[in-house]
């Protein structure tokens, strides 16, 4: 029965691509929202990972960066610093404002790090130097492409900085980042305080014990490994998201359903005799009822395909066409979509279904009867 | 005309389909319609059988019944022997399916389907693998005739093309009974002559029995009975026989009766009957009952 499932929906070519169409676009939402933010997930991280700390201290309860505020007094550094199994340990400042360049504005995560600091500056740059020298910063993202060339002027929380480097991939598409040095950090954060100490273990020395002893140590402060603190950076951005995930998966579910649904209906009305023949011929009506089945399915089987194809060349398109976005297409994504889709499918058929059950076989023969 | 792979060989006691004091009433009280009254018939193994009657006399609900699309309100019909009036609605279509071949006066043959996916698929659906279906439906197709046809879809086929493809799939699960609703109303009267040949060709040759209901006048000649419907009852029959002179089918009622050797035969005309009655031996077969009157009859003619 599949072979007529296929025929009957590709013998009505328009109504089949406008479904394919509706369906393909519906999963696309899906799949690219999903993508967005797999993606973004990885950016969140960038700069928490390259910047070679093993634990990250911060004012205590702070686990994170984004959206948080934290304050600890100078005399932390030296303190953590005395901890057994700290090889280096750097202190940040963290604020998140606009920058402007070439008379644009970026929103962006201005952190301060000392000159001289061991930790805290991007592993390597794609342009200039990863040195940091007083009045010169590095810049990553946005920000970095509307510099152009290392040399240009940034302004910073209204002070000119000259850039020395420009990196990539440290920034996400919620902000820009750009590090100055951690005396030049603006005069409103408080001289002696900083927001984070960045600790690298000594060898031998596991980044889950040096927390537990850091804390032990310090008073005040939290200290969270790497690991950690990225996901919990994660978390804080997927808990914003959640809500707005959900809304649009749920319209692009209602967007597929409605256009599968009024796809298959109209298709099983239009051939309401035609089942009625082969009901009289002596189908059953499970017979038919998994044909109109399997024409929903084949529909989001192929719009699934398309979706996920289409998805992957906005991922591919999107950085090349200068948008702040990392798209990653998962499996789990796929298996969503591919779930979603299968709902479409069902929910699609079941109107179409009670159609076929409901017609009686004798509608061959009615317009004579008696 | 072959039976074609699968065939059920004939079965003993031959199959048949008898109705007994059927009754069919629809709505109730007083807008109750009794569309067919208290109607017996019994189908025997290879006949043909035509049911006429003007519109409205109960014709497409007897036929309803007989292939069990619709259920009666009083009376049953045996299907050899098994009351088919009284299986559960779960049962008849394989009933449907495999004892019962259906040709239609719309032909409904399915649009999207070729004229060999439209047999094909009532034997897939009769649990035949989609090869072995093809396989038969394409050997079915070209016994009609239909050879040159096969992926042709309905809408590039003519009327007559369309109604053989309609009779293969009748035949595609070789059912024992064909049951034909109109089927020359959409065919010009020498195509509907044709197809009412081949429906019979396919009845005497396969040993199938078929019911058809028409208005068409002009097909009375195919069927071994025709019985005349009116306001739900069949109010005669006409006993069909072949003039053994011209060889048309004649009714016996209106036919000229002639006997020969202790035998009636029937004739469309005194001049047929005229003919035969000269040289009975040139239209009796040679070994048949009247052999050594037909040897008499032929030494008087040589001594003539």
């Amino acid at each position: 029965m599949i072979w007529l499932a296929a025929r009957n929906l590709f013998q009505g070519r328009t109504r089949w691509v406008v479904s394919v169409g509706g369906v393909t676009l519906a999963l696309m939402l899906i799949l690219s929202l999903d993508a967005i933010f797999v993606g973004m997930e990885s950016q969140l991280t960038a700069y928490i990972d390259s910047t070679g700390a093993d634990v990250f201290v911060a004012q205590s309860g702070v686990r994170n960066m984004h959206m948080a505020v934290s304050s600890i007094p100078g005399s932390v550094e030296g303190r953590v610093k005395a901890v057994d199994g700290v090889d280096v340990a750097t202190p940040i400042r963290y604020v998140a404002n606009y920058i402007t360049l070439d008379g644009q504005e970026f929103i962006a995560y201005v952190i301060g790090v000392p000159v001289d600091g061991a930790l805290g500056r991007p592993l390597t740059v794609a342009d200039g130097t990863r040195e940091l020298r007083p009045g010169e910063a590095i810049v990553d993202g946005v920000a970095a492409r509307a510099a152009a060339t290392v040399g240009a002027t940034m302004r910073v929380l209204g002070r000119d900085y000259r850039i020395a480097g420009a990196s990539t991939g440290l920034s996400s598409i919620f902000s820009s980042i750009a590090i100055v040095p951690f005396d030049e950090f603006p005069s409103y954060v408080a001289a002696d305080t900083m927001a984070y100490v960045l600790v690298r273990a000594a060898p031998g020395t596991s980044a889950s014990d040096l927390t537990a002893r850091i804390e032990a140590a310090v008073p005040g402060v939290a200290a969270t490994t790497r690991r950690e603190f990225g996901r919990q950076e994660i978390k804080v951005i997927s808990d914003m998201a959640t809500e707005i995930v959900a809304i649009m998966n749920v319209i692009g579910l209602v967007i597929g359903l409605a256009v599968m649904a009024l796809t298959v209906y109209t298709a099983t009305v239009a051939r309401r005799a035609e089942y009625g023949i082969l009901k009289a011929l002596g189908a059953r009506t499970w017979t038919l009822c998994r044909s109109v089945v399997a024409q929903a399915v084949i529909t989001v089987a192929i719009a699934l395909a398309l979706g996920a194809v289409f998805t992957l060349l906005v991922a591919f398109a999107a950085p090349r066409l200068g948008v702040a976005l990392a798209l990653a297409l998962s499996a789990t994504s796929l298996a969503k979509a591919g779930g979603v889709a299968l709902v479409i499918a069902v929910l699609a058929a079941v109107l179409p279904i009670a159609q076929i059950a409901r017609i009686d076989p004798a509608i061959v023969f009615r317009r004579r009867i008696a | 005309m072959t039976r074609y792979e699968g065939a059920a060989p004939p079965q003993t006691p031959a199959p048949t389909l008898e109705v007994n004091h059927v009754t069919k009433r629809y709505g109730e009280g007083p807008t109750e319609v009794v569309a067919v009254r208290d109607v017996s018939l019994e189908v025997a193994p290879g006949e043909v059988i035509l049911i006429m009657g003007p519109s409205g006399s109960g014709k497409t609900t007897l036929l309803l019944m007989l292939g069990a699309l619709l259920r009666p309100s009083a009376g049953e019909i045996r299907l050899d022997g098994q009351v088919l009036t009284a299986l559960s609605e779960g049962r008849l279509p394989d009933v449907r399916l495999r004892r019962f071949g259906f040709v239609f006066q719309d032909f409904n043959l399915l649009s999207a389907l070729s004229a060999l996916e439209n047999v094909a698929i009532v034997a897939q659906l009769a649990g035949v693998p989609n090869g072995a279906a093809r396989k038969k439906a394409a050997a079915i197709l070209t016994d009609l005739g239909l050879g040159e046809r096969l992926h042709f879809l309905p809408e590039k086929l003519s009327g007559g093309e369309k109604q053989r493809v309609a009779i293969a799939r009748a035949l595609v699960n070789d059912p024992t009974f064909i049951l034909a609703d109109e089927p020359t109303a959409n065919l010009d009267s020498k195509i509907g002559h044709e197809i009412m040949r081949l429906l019979r060709r396919v009845a005497k040759e396969q040993g199938r029995s078929i019911v058809i209901v028409s208005h068409d006048q002009r097909i009375k000649d195919i069927a071994d009975r025709v019985l005349w419907l009116e306001d739900g009852r069949f109010a005669h029959e006409t006993g069909m026989a072949v003039d053994p002179v011209c060889g048309m089918q004649v009714e016996r009622e209106r036919a000229v009766d002639g006997t020969w050797d202790g035998e009636s035969f029937v004739f469309c005309s005194r001049g047929c009957r005229d003919e035969f009655l000269r040289a009975p031996w040139r239209f009796l077969p040679e070994g048949g009952a009247h052999r050594a009157a037909l040897r008499e009859a032929v030494r008087e003619e040589a001594r003539a």
